[in-house]
């Protein structure tokens, strides 16, 4: 295969932002616009001081470019990070978050800090959870075996994380494992 | 650990070797056991390379006694701490041990194949959370740290990591690094 070793096992945490960014936010854009067609669907029209719904990458652009203002989901709060926290260390399971919240948070964070209420707080809830979770699917490492591991509520940069070593785990008890199945066949 | 044919880890695994006990005289294949006698009498104890011992086996010319990485000794430490084997040791440098044993409860029966796969497997299972931990501590680590400054007990771990589970290691630590990178990516080069 062509493509290099570290890209074959899983998909890269940029790629992974990319994919990301396609999601909607609401902004109260600064500047005006008509409706625009873009390949992933029309946006628009931009009146200010109208809240309007565009895909992150151009909120992302607009925002750099100082021509709007990025409300930030409502799951991007203190009180709601704080709410989530509290549950996560309380409870055995994974507590639901949108799928992609850690891409989305961090490209908020990193971008539109002036935009979100407390984004220091933010930050370091985040970096908590992330901790809490993690110690999570650590447990969730004892229980595997070589059918299934479930894990739900997991978000799309915690799989990408455990995917390569869990699969590559799963294959291998895969093959300790005795299947009378298989074996039978072998001795044909 | 796969059955690939091209497998080279598969490949290595059947070259280790099992002392087989010959049931059979066989022929003018005295050469097999370091070349003194022409023929191989009955009850004469051979050491096979695995790749060959299998079809010796299965065709009934000989038995075989299950090899010293899974002997009794060795079952009942991986029973009492998994984590303090030194599965590397086991079966020499680049050595599988886990692909041998895999092997090897393929040539038993019933019973004792089992009990060789919940071995292996509870080995195994046993062994990677330290594994995927000690990656991600070391991941954490960055390229210059990295000492031995962890503990001992973790450093004589590592030491002890089979093949496979250093394989594992890698692929843990990678994924481990590929995020924190990702994390620490803030400043933004964007116009």
């Amino acid at each position: 295969m062509a493509l290099p070793v570290s890209l074959r096992n899983s998909v890269t945490p940029p790629e992974l932002e990319l994919i990301a960014s396609e999601e909607l936010v609401e902004i109260i854009p600064l500047i005006s616009m008509e409706r625009t067609a873009f390949i992933s669907g029309a946006y628009g029209p931009l009146r200010p001081p109208n809240k309007a719904k565009i895909p992150l990458w151009m909120a992302i652009n607009l925002k750099m470019k100082k021509k709007c203002h990025i409300v930030p989901p409502n799951w991007l709060s203190v009180d709601f990070l704080q709410d989530r926290l509290a549950l996560e260390t309380s409870r055995q399971e994974f507590s639901q978050f949108p799928f992609r919240f850690t891409e989305i948070a961090k490209l908020l964070l990193d971008v539109a800090p002036d935009d979100i209420q407390n984004s220091e707080r933010i930050r370091s809830l985040l970096k908590d959870i992330r901790e809490v979770r993690q110690a999570k699917s650590r447990e969730g490492l004892q229980k595997i075996d070589h059918s299934e591991l479930s894990l739900p509520n997991l978000c799309s940069m915690e799989i990408n994380e455990i995917r390569p070593f869990f699969v590559r785990a799963m294959g291998v008890l895969t093959q300790l494992t005795r299947d009378p199945v298989a074996d039978s066949q072998f001795d044909v | 650990m796969e059955d690939d044919y091209y497998s080279i880890d598969s490949i290595l695994a059947e070259n280790q070797k099992i002392q087989c006990t010959f049931k059979v005289d066989i022929p003018d294949m005295g050469h097999l056991d370091g070349g003194h006698e022409r023929d191989i009498k009955a009850q004469s104890k051979v050491q096979l390379p695995l790749w060959l011992a299998f079809i010796i086996i299965y065709s009934d010319y000989a038995d075989f006694t299950i090899p010293p990485p899974f002997s009794l000794r060795v079952r009942k430490a991986l029973n009492a701490e998994a984590k303090s084997v030194k599965l590397s040791a086991l079966v020499g440098a680049g050595g599988l041990w886990y692909g041998f044993g895999k092997i090897i409860m393929r040539l038993l029966d019933d019973a004792p194949a089992s009990e060789m796969s919940e071995l292996l497997t509870k080995t195994f299972q046993s062994r990677l959370v330290e594994v995927i931990d000690q990656a991600q501590h070391f991941a954490a680590l960055g390229p210059a740290g990295g000492g031995g400054q962890s503990g001992d007990a973790a450093l004589m771990f590592r030491e002890g990591l089979e093949v496979t589970e250093r394989e594992l290691f890698l692929l843990a630590q990678e994924s481990a690094k590929k995020i924190k990178q990702w994390y620490g990516s803030t400043d933004r080069l964007r116009r």
